[in-house]
């Protein structure tokens, strides 16, 4: 009885590391291998056009691309393994040191949006549904339509034009303005949170002001998706004999929402939220673009224009390393909200 | 509780961004901002870096001995005199200029820097090789005659006066030895280091790079020529030319470096932005690859020069970054020829050449360019044009390395470089089209411009070569009009299509700031109105 309540979790925690750690192998196998496959050449782009062909074979050889590739491949695991990540070609700099200012930029834009996607998703998507086929269903769809169908692209630059440009209400591209530029210690890497650990506080709303654009451009997409869901998630709900059954015995639509439907989509709703949430942390690349912003997205994009294999394999590691702990966490979640999810 | 406050947050941040009144988005008058690309900067080594804006940065964080002016003159810079004999340059150096780390300016740190420049052996060493020094022979070609006299000896390759303009760029910075030598990292003279840091005698200081992000520059006070007037340079990642724009507009950015012809064409009746368009010295390219039997063919070239609208693609694509010429030299160089009869737009005249030689049923070729404005747009026409004369095109677009790698391995039938000239003369803008000392594929001379579309010139390579070491001006005039000349005899396999401009938008708060043709504008002197 005992061994069974101790062995279950650590074996299934045994598992899940093993499962893991065999993903971040394969993830790593698969982007390697087809890295060196791609006819990019990181030399060149280092070197120049006008590099000797001398030059051109030394850095070669001092990037280690004139080794047979299995080797390289087992000699980059075996640093890997020291914790080392290498060089990016692209930077010059230790890849964990681009990595640290890349990640907390596309961590704070997608925690910001992912937020106010929720806050404004899952009300709508509620509303949509306990009201069925009537105005208020038919301007959540069209928003949630609408949030589908535009361009990021055209999206990002319109709001910049309007809200920056012409309204002036918000800051323009990048993280602060320059005069704010290095002027916080990084900590965290993300200005939001450095900035209020250092007492900056014209530099926090700098920065909220520069954040509040792109942040909820990006929450507007993953709105349109959290809407949707919310609302098909509440109407299978609503179908259910219990909820009818409340209704049979007088229960009000609130008592309804909070104390039958709520409980019943919240499982649900986590998963949702785990997956925008992992999509918005892969960084998205047109945003970061449009709104000069440093972030996983753009860096990775760059690496890989180049063939810099060092920085695109750390970044699909750190992005696999970050959809496997949100289903981590939202495993946990369940077992909170679900008691069934649990036993089983 | 932690929804709620998450959620107070947030409203909270809505709230301050929607009631806050205009934000001031005007620089500060004592930092100049400069919107542009920073992707292809990834080397801050000046030994090693190529790229135009890594070019821009490292022209302020070191001196040279000579500085150019943006008309194209030289000015003392860390020499302030020199003599030219036909065997050497004697320099002598100020006394009072010194490195950032306070070390002063030696004729030793002359000696070694230049000698880097050769044994480090990248990209920017090719700017010396022509003039015939080498790896093996730079150090005796170096004397250290007392701390502030330094004399360069002459190969016989190259006029002195010639030599100076290539003493004037970039890739011939002085750099603090004992800074650099400290950070050695097994025997890469410091390379690692420097990409990323600065150890020069210039105007400002490297005090950060964020890749893809940002640079930050600051003023020495202690600059041998007084402080500069700006504290602060800043360059900021702004890989969107529209977005680019609408900083400019705001003035949340005070230069815009990377935009598009239409984003430049509409601040041309602007009162607040200027637009400058900086003669390059270069052009747009059309690599033909002699390896292929049919381009090797000169009637077959000329069908293609004949083939192209180059009114249309000058109004149509163009705009501000270029004008036709099909000589490798500016029409208002020196002893620049006029281009030459015939060569303009006459797919009829193209159609009877191909007959000619015997190619009337046409040919398919792909063509490569680098993914960037206006070289996909010019990619395009020149398909729309050759496909008029029955030659079936495929534009392959790539990024800078993979089109890079290909036009370095000999692998393309047409490819769509650009040059730049290193100096405004005719040799300056025109050595790279008429140079290639060993075609064979085992000379795998990659770096040399010609080498790479496999154009066999002999007679072409020994005129210019004659022209780089000829002392005399009279002489070296006629040698260069000889040198276009036999350019156009040999309908050549590298021809010029449009003289290359870069346009960038300045705000007009900037003063004392002109765009420089080889990317090393001075900003020591640049100032700002409030």
């Amino acid at each position: 009885m005992s061994s069974d309540t101790l062995g279950g979790p650590a074996r299934a925690f045994a598992g899940r590391v093993l499962q893991f750690a065999i993903s971040i192998f394969a993830l790593i196998a698969v982007t390697f291998t087809i890295g060196r496959l791609l006819p990019t050449d990181p030399v060149g782009a280092i070197v120049g056009e006008l590099a000797s062909p001398e030059a051109y074979a030394a850095m070669r050889e001092r990037l280690g691309l004139d080794q047979p590739v299995i080797w390289q491949f087992v000699s980059y695991l075996r640093d890997l393994v020291h914790g080392d990540l290498g060089f990016a070609a692209m930077t010059g700099r230790p890849v964990l040191d681009d990595l640290k200012i890349a990640f907390p930029a596309t961590l704070e834009l997608a925690t910001l949006a992912i937020i106010i996607s929720f806050i404004l998703g899952v009300p709508l998507g509620l509303a949509a549904a306990f009201n069925r086929d009537t105005w208020i269903d038919h301007i959540a769809r069209i928003i949630s339509l609408v949030g589908h169908s535009i361009p990021v692209f055209w999206f990002g630059i319109v709001g910049l034009v309007v809200f920056y440009a012409w309204l002036q209400i918000a800051g323009g591209p990048g993280r602060v303005d320059v005069f704010y530029e290095g002027l916080v210690p990084p900590v965290t890497g993300m200005i939001l949170i450095d900035s209020l650990l250092a007492g900056e506080t014209a530099i926090f709303w700098n920065a909220v002001s520069h954040i509040i654009l792109p942040a909820s451009m990006l929450a507007y997409a993953a709105m349109a998706y959290i809407t949707r869901m919310t609302r098909a998630f509440t109407l299978e709900q609503l179908n259910q004999d219990y909820v009818v059954a409340a209704r049979a015995k007088g229960a009000g639509q609130a008592r309804i929402l909070m104390h039958h439907i709520l409980p019943n989509i919240t499982v649900q709703l986590v998963t949702i939220l785990a997956i925008s949430y992992g999509g918005l942390l892969e960084g998205a690349v047109v945003t970061e673009i449009v709104f000069s912003w440093p972030g996983l997205g753009q860096y990775m994009t760059s690496a890989l224009l180049i063939g810099d294999m060092n920085a695109v394999v750390a970044c699909t590691m750190v992005i696999g390393l970050m959809f496997m702990t949100l289903n981590f966490l939202s495993d946990i979640a369940y077992a909170f909200l679900d008691p069934r999810t649990g036993e089983g | 509780m932690t929804c709620i406050s998450v959620r107070g947050f947030a409203t909270a941040c809505l709230l301050s961004t929607a009631l806050s009144s205009p934000l001031l988005a005007e620089t500060p008058a004592d930092t100049l901002v400069y919107g542009t690309s920073l992707a292809q900067v990834v080397s801050l080594d000046p030994h090693q870096g190529q790229e135009a804006t890594s070019l821009e940065i490292m022209a302020n964080m070191y001196d040279r001995l000579v500085g150019s002016e943006p008309d194209g003159t030289l000015s003392p810079q860390l020499a302030d005199s020199w003599e030219v004999t036909p065997e050497s340059i004697t320099f002598k150096l100020r006394e009072n200029a010194t490195f950032a780390s306070g070390r002063p300016v030696t004729a030793e740190d002359v000696v070694w820097s230049l000698t880097r420049l050769m044994t480090l052996d990248q990209a920017p060493s090719s700017k010396l090789k022509p003039a015939g020094y080498t790896a093996e022979n730079i150090a005796s070609m170096l004397h250290a005659e007392d701390a502030h006299t330094f004399r360069l000896d002459l190969t016989g390759d190259i006029a002195g006066d010639l030599m100076l303009y290539r003493l004037s760029e970039v890739a011939a910075s002085i750099i603090d030895r004992e800074e650099v030598e400290a950070h050695d990292a097994n025997g890469d003279q410091g390379n690692e280091w420097l990409r990323t840091n600065g150890a020069g005698s210039g105007p400002f200081t490297l005090n950060r790079w964020d890749p893809n992000n940002i640079v930050l520059m600051d003023a020495r006070d202690d600059y041998w020529n007084g402080a500069p007037k700006l504290e602060r340079v800043v360059m900021r990642h702004v890989p969107e030319s529209q977005v680019e724009r609408l900083m400019l507009e705001r003035g949340d950015i005070d230069i815009a470096g990377a935009l598009s012809a239409g984003d430049t064409t509409y601040f041309k009746d602007s009162d607040a932005v200027t637009v400058q368009s900086i003669p390059t010295g270069g052009f747009y390219v059309l690599a033909l690859n002699q390896e292929r039997p049919e381009l090797a063919d000169p009637k077959v070239r000329e069908a293609l020069f004949k083939a192209i609208d180059y009114q249309g693609i000058e109004t149509a694509i163009l705009g501000p970054y270029g004008r036709t010429r099909h000589v490798p030299v500016p029409v208002d160089y020196d002893h620049a020829i006029p281009d030459p009869e015939g060569w303009n737009y006459d797919p009829q005249a193209a159609r009877k050449l191909l007959e000619e030689a015997g190619y009337s049923d046409g040919f398919s070729v792909t063509i490569k360019t680098i993914a960037q404005t206006p070289r996909v747009e010019l990619a395009t026409a020149v398909q729309a044009g050759l496909a008029e004369i029955g030659v079936r095109a495929q534009v392959i677009q790539g990024s800078g390395a993979d089109i890079i790698s290909a036009h370095r391995g000999r692998d393309f039938d047409i490819l769509i470089p650009q040059t730049g000239a290193y100096m405004p003369n005719v040799m300056g803008a025109m050595e790279q089209f008429s140079s290639n000392p060993d075609n064979s594929r085992e000379a795998n001379n990659a770096g040399n411009f010609v080498w790479r579309s496999a154009w066999d010139i002999p007679e072409l390579t020994q005129i210019t070569a004659a022209a780089l070491k000829e002392n005399d001006p009279e002489k070296r005039g006629v040698l260069f009009e000889d040198m276009q000349r036999k350019f156009i005899e040999d309908v050549p396999a590298v021809y010029p299509m449009f003289e290359r401009f870069l346009p960038i938008a300045i705000s007009n708060r900037v003063e004392g700031y002109k765009g420089h043709p080889q990317n090393v504008v001075r900003l020591e002197n640049v100032t700002k109105t409030d």
